[in-house]
């Protein structure tokens, strides 16, 4: 079957992938024959990582890296019950509130099996924990079996799970888009169909450019460490998704971002301070040609910049990450305008960096 | 040592912003060593070729301070702390941002101190609305608590930032014995420390050393009810042999105790139970270094009146140049 999409069809394909954390091989398998064609040399990433070089015209010998992380938040089997329930640990952070009734697909990639988190009827909770949500060893995932021999046939403790969610678009003219996993698929998208038009004109290349596409941000864990040691970039741009905090009842001054006004440049959060010519570069490209892009306001967060920037002896960092509401649950929305703000965005400041080079 | 202190204390360094200072030590630095580079996270790299061992001294540039989040309507300046911030320290102080633009860090009125924390902070640069501040000053912009030095009775000063500007300033006193040195050595001014030791990671992985020692400042024991420390202010410079980010190496920990005693130095052991400083990236960067690291003792760390004792400086300088100059 031929897999390879374009456009919002690249996108929702992405999204759909199952891919938590550590178990990120559909993704990168779906990444693979999406880049197909558009490289000229995959380099080997040990952390499970797709890391495509397209070369330069030689006439600088810096390196540029794009990054973009392929896992989402997820969960793992951590004991099946005797009542064939799954027990699980997050690994999408504390919030439990984003998990009763959701459906989830859990297991590994060869191997998935549809469920739903299941938690106790409202009337058999205290009166006043009714409007509390339910501590995490109180929600069960249901995959349908009626005893622990059945669950085992499908799910193994060690299984990984993620929401199952679809790709909607919604809103004037389709204007919003939601799915699970936009962070970072909106990310790896981008990268996609940036390597596609890089590698169609690549004659005027001047740096050479890999493309990171990495494992395991959403743990911290930075399976961009290994990769960013290995390429040893000069400078590197990461693809991201940040909170934005921009619904009501936050207040004016606690808003990150807002949709709609382009993807967001940060200054610094709270595991890097940017490089201030290369983020100003941004800046500038954007007001020189027009597209829109934002300052994030807020200092929050982390991301890949962090291991990249440490990596070997110094890396140039700046990111540029999509607002992205309701981060980290089964409905991450985007504007669909921000995803294509950000790709036009991406393709001038390399092509600004291929004339300064 | 202590002319380049009252420079150095007035360019602002706020974590992330260090280029002026580094050039303006570069400036110095380059009348004494042989190559000063800026890396790419911003380090200044500073290199003296010798026949010894690579020995390499770090003190970081960086100063705490604010970074702006944004404006309300009233004009007033929100922000998040960049680095250890104590805002019971903070309250009320005069700031400065980085284009000369100041303002009086101000909590929400009738706040408890126990309740103090960035979100419930503005600061009032004194303009009249939203437009007019923003004229004024950005998101992304950095400030810090306006800078000074102050001589008290003796010896001692007090002012800001002395962490760890004062160990910058010994530094660049070191360099100027830059003629006597037996060892390979590189001087790193490194950055983003008070952020989590970011800078000086990749600086000693360029530099490969055999040896690393961080210069940094260290609480003591005998202030206002200070926890119980064996570092007292005054006690001469402080020899590091554990703080809570490294345990330092102890062969050499040991030769910088002989140096300091061949060279009637005076020293002082320290134990901190908290903090850390550049040495733990050092010891851990590409394949791993013997690390130790010289303290500054210093009361009021963090505040806008850290104070010193100038001897014990004295003493950290010299124990800089003996270890720079006996064969390791």
């Amino acid at each position: 079957m031929n897999r390879k999409t374009e456009g919002i069809d690249l996108l929702r394909a992405l999204c759909l992938e199952f891919g938590p954390s550590g178990c990120e091989d559909r993704v990168a398998d779906l990444i693979k024959e999406n880049i197909e064609g558009s490289y000229d040399e995959l380099i080997e990433d040990r952390m499970g990582g797709v890391v495509a070089l397209i070369r330069g015209n030689g006439k600088t010998d810096k390196k540029l890296m794009l990054n973009a992380h392929m896992d989402e938040v997820g969960f793992m089997v951590r004991e099946i019950r005797d009542d064939g329930l799954i027990c699980f640990s997050s690994m999408m952070g504390p919030d439990t509130r984003i998990m009763a009734g959701r459906k989830v697909t859990v297991g590994v990639p060869e191997r998935l099996t549809r469920g739903v988190m299941a938690i106790k009827p409202v009337h058999t909770v205290d009166r006043g924990d009714r409007d509390k949500s339910a501590p995490i060893d109180e929600i069960y995932i249901d995959i349908g079996a009626s005893s622990k021999e059945e669950a085992e046939k499908y799910v193994k403790i060690g299984d990984y799970g993620t929401f199952e969610s679809d790709f909607v678009q919604f809103g004037e003219n389709g204007r919003m888009l939601k799915a699970k996993a936009l962070d970072d698929r909106l990310g790896c998208a981008l990268m996609i169909e940036t390597m596609r038009k890089i590698y169609a004109n690549k004659d005027n290349l001047t740096y050479d450019v890999y493309f990171a596409f990495t494992c395991r941000e959403e743990l911290g864990m930075g399976g961009v460490k290994c990769t960013a040691h290995k390429v040893r970039p000069d400078y590197a741009l990461v693809f991201e998704a940040t909170a934005v905090a921009d619904i009501h009842g936050v207040p004016e001054v606690s808003k990150v971002a807002v949709r709609g006004e382009g993807g967001a440049v940060s200054i610094m959060d709270r595991h890097t301070v940017y490089d201030k010519e290369l983020t100003q570069l941004i800046l500038d490209v954007s007001k020189e040609k027009d597209i829109p892009c934002q300052i994030k306001k807020y200092v929050s967060g982390g991301n890949d910049a962090s291991h990249i920037q440490r990596s070997a002896d110094g890396v140039k960092c700046a990111v540029i990450s999509a607002p992205c509401g309701y981060i980290h649950t089964a409905s991450d929305v985007v504007a669909l305008s921000d995803y294509e703000s950000m790709c036009e965005l991406t393709l001038a400041v390399l092509e600004r960096m291929n004339e300064n080079a | 040592m202590l002319n380049y202190l009252r420079e150095l204390i007035k360019i602002q360094s706020v974590s992330g912003s260090e280029e002026k200072l580094a050039l303006y030590i570069k400036g110095e630095m380059e009348k004494y060593f042989d190559e000063c580079e800026i890396d790419p996270m911003g380090n200044l790299i500073c290199h003296k070729a010798g026949e010894g061992k690579k020995l390499l001294f770090c003190a970081h540039m960086d100063e705490i301070g604010f970074i702006v989040t944004t404006v309300d309507d009233k004009g007033f300046v929100h922000f998040a702390p960049v680095g250890g911030i104590d805002f019971v320290a903070a309250a009320y102080s005069k700031v400065v941002f980085e284009n000369g633009i100041r303002g009086i860090m101000v909590p929400e009125e009738g706040l408890k101190s126990d309740d103090f924390k960035a979100e419930k902070f503005i600061v009032d640069i004194g303009a009249k609305d939203k437009k007019q501040a923003e004229r004024l000053v950005k998101t992304g912009d950095t400030f810090a608590v306006e800078p000074s030095y102050t001589r008290l009775r003796g010896s001692r000063i007090c002012g800001r930032p002395i962490d760890d500007k004062i160990a910058c300033a010994i530094l660049m006193a070191a360099a100027r014995e830059a003629d006597k040195f037996e060892n390979d050595i590189t001087f790193v001014f490194s950055v983003q420390e008070e952020v989590g030791i970011r800078g000086s990671k990749v600086a000693a992985f360029r530099c490969r050393p055999d040896y690393g020692i961080a210069i940094d400042v260290t609480a003591t024991g005998d202030g206002h009810g200070s926890k119980p420390m064996a570092v007292s202010l005054g006690g001469g410079a402080a020899i590091k042999i554990k703080d809570s980010s490294v345990i330092c190496d102890g062969a050499l920990v040991k030769k910088m105790e002989q140096v300091a005693d061949e060279k009637s130095i005076k020293w002082q052991r320290e134990v901190l139970t908290f903090g850390g400083t550049d040495t733990a990236s050092i010891q851990m960067a590409a394949a791993g270094c013997k690390v130790g690291a010289i303290s500054v003792p210093t009361r009021y760390i963090h505040t806008a009146n850290e104070t010193i004792d100038t001897n014990d400086a004295q003493a950290c300088l010299e124990l800089v140049v003996a270890l720079a100059e006996t064969k390791l």
